[in-house]
């Protein structure tokens, strides 16, 4: 088998980073402790600046960065603890949740010396906020067709053009942007580059979207000959798709990919009563093996960078996999409560429900869609 | 794995590759001769691989022994070998001696009973005990896989003290291992298949509808390793990490032979194709001590039991990979 188990191997967290684990839990009783489990449920879609500055304040953002840059200089599977603690808990973290899993490493490794002292310590302190702009109008999953452009002016880099479905740009200070700086969408990955923008640059209109559930967490954002300085440019022009892709298996292999319905099965669980039907208890025993699984395959992933490698594969299919599981939780849970129409349910319970029920087909749209992964995962075994 | 293990598992890969020609597998599923495949698999001395050094075995451990039964799986190899090696663990492990190479199932409660027509010894659990018995096969044996729809106990030949339900535990553990093995050998038989049949000018392996369901059923089947893989690693069969496996490796063999079954259409579904020798056995293993409808229930209920504020707690504390042992 081309790629399989000895892909994952089995992986101990170590003490140190468990160490983290029981300040993390009595930190997130004392913080959120009586949120209500429908907004916990909202876990890294749930905004809320004052519970991330109170985690800068704990030193726990950006976790692996370097001290100098105001980061607590720890390993990767310290922040698979944190992660994981914070997102079972339904914390949160929205806020500086980009600007901790993905800009601040993103300028760590590509960034300028100047950068890093700029941005990495107002990261870490909780102070700037972050978004990412990818998709456009007419580039979803067809990324590398991208045609917001930058021209460099003798003033800096004149942006145009316009992104989409850009979480919480409303609400953030900066953008890392993948943005035209040669030829045309025709020309696909080469000629991209990586921008930060300040998202209070004259000529950057930010316009809510609206969704379903009444949340607005997704934005348009149009730039109109906006100006960035020279500095502004991320690591090394024309190199912005090469840039993105090396921190995809950063972005797919995080709990944050089998733990989104997991307040909701917890609250069900523990409404469950005395005496559980057998059917209820099937359900829950398949959810409990599935996530072991692939909390195993986290681990792996966790310790394969650790190690410095770029698992980007076994990334797509615990990805595709795990999100999959999150999606069916809300499914599944939905059949179970309305089995008997004689009872009532518990209306937190009805409320976080109702929330994940609608909520969860994001769960395999958000950092990249099934099909793009499973498209990675048959390049893994050699069949594109 | 230690590096003990991995000394062993190449040659008995080789020796298990060498030896289930499909033409010797079918020989003996269709009732023919099955000693002569025994008695070199005895010969090669892995019969007590997992036998304590002192009492004459190799001392592996359960996590040592795992590629060794997912193996056996993966090759078909259609013989009580695996159960048989736990069973003498476990004999020696209480001090009983085991009769001389022959054959001994892991008979606890199941729906069906693997190779009962076969081994004319079992265990079987009696409360707070196992017994070492004679036994013979009744009933049919539904997927011609010299199995039995129930055994019939003789004469009992030896006892000893053990866990409740252990048995049941062990075979259950020893089944899902050997399941995430034939689903590894139909995972390669698809992917041989879609690389070399064309279709509309053009391998199915080109096709995006072919290449998603190659990769889900890849998920499926390293998701079905790993749970297994985790059952081995404590020592003991625990029954946390065992019910977790056997509901994986069920839900998985369902998928997984839905999709070896579609990449391959009419052809593997023929006697004469090799696919079948491996899907017969995964179906009738989804049968055996227990379906996820059995397992899952009790994993649930010592999650519902286990004092956890949540779920990824349990999971931290039952069902983590335990790579040192």
């Amino acid at each position: 088998m081309p790629l399989s188990f000895n892909n994952f191997p089995a992986t101990t967290i170590p003490d140190h980073a468990e160490a983290l684990r029981a300040p993390c839990k009595q930190f997130i009783a004392e913080t959120i402790g009586d949120m209500p489990p429908h907004r916990r449920a909202r876990t890294w879609a749930g905004f809320d600046a004052d519970f991330s500055r109170k985690l800068a304040a704990k030193g726990w953002i950006g976790l692996t960065m370097p001290k100098e840059y105001g980061g607590a200089g720890l390993d990767p599977f310290c922040r698979f603890v944190l992660v994981e603690e914070l997102l079972a808990a339904g914390a949160p973290v929205a806020a500086h949740w980009i600007g901790d899993r993905q800009s601040a490493p993103l300028l760590l490794h590509y960034g300028t010396e100047e950068q890093r002292q700029f941005f990495l310590p107002k990261i870490c302190a909780g102070e700037l906020f972050f978004c990412i702009g990818m998709s456009e109008p007419n580039s979803g999953s067809d990324l590398a067709s991208v045609r917001s452009n930058a021209q460099r002016t003798d003033e800096g880099w004149r942006i145009n053009g316009q992104k989409i479905w850009t979480t919480y740009a409303h609400k953030s200070h900066y953008m890392i942007a993948l943005i035209r700086t040669s030829g045309t969408s025709e020309d696909r990955q080469a000629g991209l580059s990586q921008f930060l923008i300040d998202l209070s640059s004259p000529g950057v209109t930010v316009k809510p979207i609206t969704l379903g559930t009444g949340d607005t967490d997704f934005n348009e954002v149009f730039f109109e000959d906006v100006i960035v300085p020279h500095d502004a440019l991320v690591g090394t022009e024309g190199e912005g798709w090469s840039q993105v892709n090396a921190e995809l298996a950063f972005e797919r292999s995080g709990p944050e990919r089998i733990y989104s319905s997991l307040v909701l099965l917890d609250l069900w669980a523990e409404l469950l009563g005395d005496e559980p039907s057998q059917s209820d208890k099937a359900l829950l025993g398949k959810f409990i093996s599935q996530l072991a699984a692939l909390r195993s395959m986290s681990i792996s992933i966790t310790g394969l960078l650790a190690e410095g490698k770029s698992p980007v594969t076994e990334a797509a299919l615990f990805k595709d996999m795990g999100t999959g599981v999150e999606q069916d939780i809300p499914t599944r849970i939905a059949e179970a409560v309305a089995a008997d129409p004689f009872a009532s349910p518990d209306p937190e319970l009805m409320r976080t429900l109702a929330f994940l029920m609608q909520a969860n087909h994001a769960f395999s749209l958000r950092g990249g869609t099934r099909e793009i992964l499973r498209g990675m995962i048959a390049r893994g075994l050699g069949l594109r | 794995m230690t590096e003990n293990g991995d000394v062993f598992i190449e040659p008995f890969r080789r020796l298990v590759a060498d030896l289930t020609d499909p033409a010797a597998i079918r020989a003996i599923e269709n009732g023919g001769d099955w000693k002569f495949m025994w008695a070199v698999l005895c010969e090669s001395g892995f019969l007590d691989a997992l036998v304590a050094e002192d009492a004459g075995g190799a001392g592996l451990s359960l996590a040592d022994a795992f590629p060794l039964i997912t193996a056996l799986g993966e090759y078909a190899v259609p013989l009580p070998f695996a159960e048989t090696m736990i069973a003498r663990h476990l004999l020696s492990t209480a001090g009983v001696e085991a009769p001389e190479d022959i054959p001994i199932l892991l008979a606890a409660p199941s729906s069906i009973q693997p190779f009962a027509g076969i081994a004319r010894h079992a265990l079987v659990q009696e409360g707070v005990a196992i017994a070492l018995v004679e036994c013979a096969p009744d009933g049919d044996d539904p997927f011609r896989l010299r199995g039995a729809n129930v055994i019939s106990a003789g004469k009992e030949l030896a006892r000893f003290g053990a866990e409740s339900d252990q048995l049941l535990h062990t075979a259950a553990a020893v089944t899902a291992a050997q399941m995430a093995g034939s689903m590894v050998r139909m995972f390669d038989m698809a992917m041989v298949h879609a690389n070399e049949r064309k279709q509309f000018g053009r391998p199915l392996s080109k096709f995006q509808a072919i290449q998603h369901q190659l990769a889900v059923m890849a998920e499926q089947v390293i998701s079905a390793q790993i749970s297994a893989r985790s059952a081995y690693q404590v020592g003991g069969f625990d029954l946390a990490r065992v019910a977790a496996a056997k509901v994986r490796a069920n839900e998985a063999a369902a998928e997984a032979s839905a999709i070896a079954h579609a990449v391959h259409a009419a052809i593997g579904m023929t006697e004469e194709f090799d696919l079948q020798l491996y899907s017969r056995r995964l179906k009738q293993s989804q049968l055996a001590f227990g379906s996820e409808a059995f397992w899952a229930p009790k994993l649930a209920k010592l999650r519902l039991s286990a004092g956890c504020h949540t779920t990824a707690d349990f999971i931290r504390t039952k069902l983590q990979d335990n790579p040192a042992v």
